[in-house]
C-alpha cells in the first residue's frame, strides 16, 4: 500500500450536524500525525477509513482503487486500527488469545498466528503476560496489548488512536520504536495524537483537523511553526517550540536536540554568555 | 445513552398526572374487570382507557404494544372458542374446526380484559418517565435500593447494546465478518454474548461502587434532587378511583 486517499467525503451521525463536508486528504508513505482538539473528527475519520462507518458521500481509495464496497472485516487484512480505549477492543480472556484473534481471522494458520502474536508481544515487552486475563492488567498494559493485537496482523497500514495516552516515558519509547519499525517496513502509519511533543518528535507529516476541516497539512516542522493557526484550533506548539519562542528565537525548533545544538552554538560564539 | 423506556415526551393532561394516580388507575381498571366481568362493562372500561390514551396523545404509540398482545389474544380466542368445557352451541366451523358460542363469549371477556390490562399499562408507561415514577415511589416510602434496581434494569439493555456495538466494531476491525447474510450474523453473534454480558455486569458493578462512594447506602434521611412536583387534583382523582371501585363492589354484591 503506497497511498490512502479520502476523497470528497461527507459524513454525519445525525442529519442536523454534519461532521465532514467534502473532506479530502491524501495519506502517503510519510508517517502522519493527526491532531486537533476534542470533537474535531479525528476518531470519526479513522473509523471511516477503516470501514467501521460508511461515508454518506465520497470515496476512499487505496492506491487509487476504491474500497467503498469492502466490509470492515475484508479491510482488516490490509489495515489495522488500534482503538483509543483498549476496553473497546479487548474481549478475550487471555492475552495470547486476544492477540491471536486478528491473525487467525485474516487467514493465518494457528502456528503462524501464535508466532506473530509472540513477536508482537515482544515488541511491547509484554511476552511474559501471555497467560493472564487482559482485564487483570493495568490500563497502560492493556493499551499495549491492544496495540500488539493489531501489530500481529502485519497489515500494510496501521492507524493508532491516541497510543501515548496514559503511557509513561518507557511506554512512549516503545511506541516510538514500533512506529519507526513499521515505517522501515514500508507501511503506512497514521496516528491520532494529543501529545504535540510526541507528534513533533516522531512524525514526518502533521495534519491539523478543526471542526471537520483540514486547516494545516504539511511537514511537521512547517505545521508546528504556525503558532497562530494552531492556537485557533486550540492546540499548542510542542514544548521545545514554545521555549524557543519564549527565548525570542526566530528559527523554528521541533526537536529537543535541535534547540540544544543551537544553544550550544550560541554559547560557543559568545563564550561570556555562560 | 438512551434508556430502555417507552415514555413518549408530550405535553398532555395525562402526562401531568401523578404517577401514583396512574398506577392506581392500572390497579383499579384491572380490578374492575374482575369485579364486574360482563363483556359490556369491560368494554366500557376499555373505552375509558383508550380515551385516556387519546387524551394523553399516545394512542398511536400504544398500537404496537396492543399489536404485540394480539398473539396472546389470538390464542385465547382459539383455545376458548374451541375447547371451553361449556361449549354446546355450534356457531361456525372452519373445515374440521368447530367454534362454539359459549367459548367465544368467555373468550370475548378475556380478550377485553387483556386489552384493558395492556391499555392501562400503556397509559402508565407511555406517559410517565420511569425516573419520575421511581422517585415518587421512593418518596412514598419505597426502598431506594429497589428504585435503583428498577432503574438499572431499564438501563441495562441500552448499555448492553452500546457495548455490543463497540465489541462488534473491535471484531470487525480485526477481520471477523459481522455484516451481510443471516448465517454470517448468527455466527458473529455467539462470540459476542460472553463479553457483552460480562462487560455489562462489570459496568453495573462499577456504577454501584460509584453510588456507594457517594453515600447511597448512608443511614439517615435523604433529600431529593428534584423538587416535588405539585400535581393538581391529585387527591380528587385518587378518591374518585377508590369510590368507583367501592361502588362497583357494592353493585356486584347487591346485583
Amino acid at each position: 500500500m503506497k497511498t490512502f486517499t479520502v476523497r470528497e467525503v461527507d459524513f454525519s451521525y445525525s442529519p442536523i450536524i454534519p461532521i465532514f463536508q467534502g473532506l479530502t486528504i491524501d495519506f502517503d508513505s510519510r508517517t502522519t500525525a493527526l491532531v486537533g482538539q476534542n470533537g474535531a473528527g479525528k476518531t470519526t475519520l479513522v473509523k471511516l477509513m477503516k470501514g467501521l462507518l460508511k461515508p454518506d458521500k465520497g470515496e476512499l481509495l487505496v492506491d487509487g482503487k476504491s474500497i467503498s464496497e469492502q466490509t470492515a472485516a475484508q479491510l482488516a487484512k490490509r489495515m489495522g486500527l488500534v482503538f483509543q480505549n483498549p476496553n473497546d477492543q479487548v474481549f478475550k480472556t487471555n492475552v495470547l488469545d486476544e492477540v491471536m484473534f486478528g491473525p487467525l481471522n485474516i487467514g493465518f494458520s494457528k502456528r503462524e498466528a501464535e508466532k506473530q502474536a509472540m513477536n508482537a508481544l515482544r515488541k511491547v515487552a509484554l511476552e511474559s503476560k501471555v497467560a493472564e486475563n487482559p482485564y487483570d492488567l493495568s490500563l497502560s498494559e492493556r493499551k499495549l496489548i491492544a496495540l500488539a493485537s493489531i501489530l500481529a496482523m502485519d497489515t500494510e497500514m496501521v492507524i493508532f488512536d491516541e497510543p501515548t495516552m496514559g503511557q509513561d516515558f518507557a511506554g512512549k519509547e516503545k511506541i516510538k520504536a514500533i512506529i519507526q519499525e513499521l515505517k522501515a517496513e514500508g507501511k503506512l502509519v497514521i496516528c491520532i495524537l494529543h501529545d504535540m511533543d510526541f507528534a513533533a518528535e516522531v512524525f514526518e507529516r502533521t495534519i491539523v483537523l478543526n471542526q471537520g476541516k483540514v486547516i494545516l497539512d504539511d511537514e511537521t516542522r512547517e505545521v508546528f511553526s504556525e503558532k497562530e493557526v494552531l492556537e485557533k484550533a486550540f492546540l499548542e506548539q510542542p514544548s521545545v517550540s514554545q521555549i524557543a519562542h519564549a527565548l525570542g528565537f526566530e528559527k523554528s525548533f521541533i526537536h529537543e536536540a535541535e534547540l540544544i545544538q543551537f544553544l550550544k552554538d550560541v554559547q560557543r560564539l559568545n563564550p561570556d554568555l555562560s | 445513552m438512551g434508556s430502555m423506556t417507552l415514555y413518549v415526551e408530550k405535553n398532555s393532561l395525562i402526562h401531568h398526572l401523578d404517577p401514583l394516580v396512574k398506577l392506581l388507575y392500572v390497579a383499579a381498571s384491572i380490578a374492575l374487570t374482575y369485579i364486574l366481568p360482563e363483556p359490556l362493562f369491560i368494554a366500557g372500561v376499555l373505552f375509558i382507557t383508550f380515551l385516556l390514551l387519546v387524551v394523553g396523545k399516545v394512542f398511536r404509540n400504544s398500537l404496537p404494544i396492543v399489536a404485540l398482545s394480539m398473539v396472546l389474544i389470538f390464542s385465547l380466542v382459539i383455545v376458548q372458542g374451541f375447547f371451553h368445557p361449556d361449549n354446546a352451541t355450534e356457531l361456525f366451523a372452519i373445515g374440521p374446526v368447530v367454534f362454539y358460542e359459549e367459548g367465544l363469549t368467555v373468550a370475548l371477556g378475556l380478550v377485553l380484559r387483556v386489552l384493558v390490562m395492556v391499555g392501562a399499562f400503556s397509559v402508565l408507561i407511555l406517559t410517565t418517565r420511569p425516573d419520575e415514577m421511581v422517585e415518587r415511589l421512593i418518596k412514598k416510602g419505597m426502598s431506594p435500593k429497589i428504585g435503583h434496581v428498577i432503574l438499572s434494569v431499564l438501563q441495562l439493555i441500552p448499555q448492553m447494546r452500546a457495548t455490543m456495538g463497540k465489541i462488534t466494531d473491535a471484531q470487525r476491525s480485526r477481520g471477523m465478518e459481522t455484516e451481510g447474510k443471516l448465517l454470517v450474523r448468527i455466527k458473529a453473534f455467539f462470540p459476542l454474548i460472553g463479553p457483552v454480558v460480562l462487560n455489562s455486569l462489570n459496568e453495573t458493578k462499577e456504577r454501584s461502587i460509584a453510588l456507594e462512594m457517594r453515600g447511597f447506602d448512608a443511614p439517615g434521611k435523604k433529600t431529593f434532587l428534584n423538587e416535588e412536583k405539585i400535581y393538581p387534583y391529585n387527591k380528587q382523582f385518587a378518591g374518585m378511583l377508590v369510590i368507583i371501585i367501592l361502588l362497583a363492589i357494592v353493585w356486584r354484591v347487591i346485583g
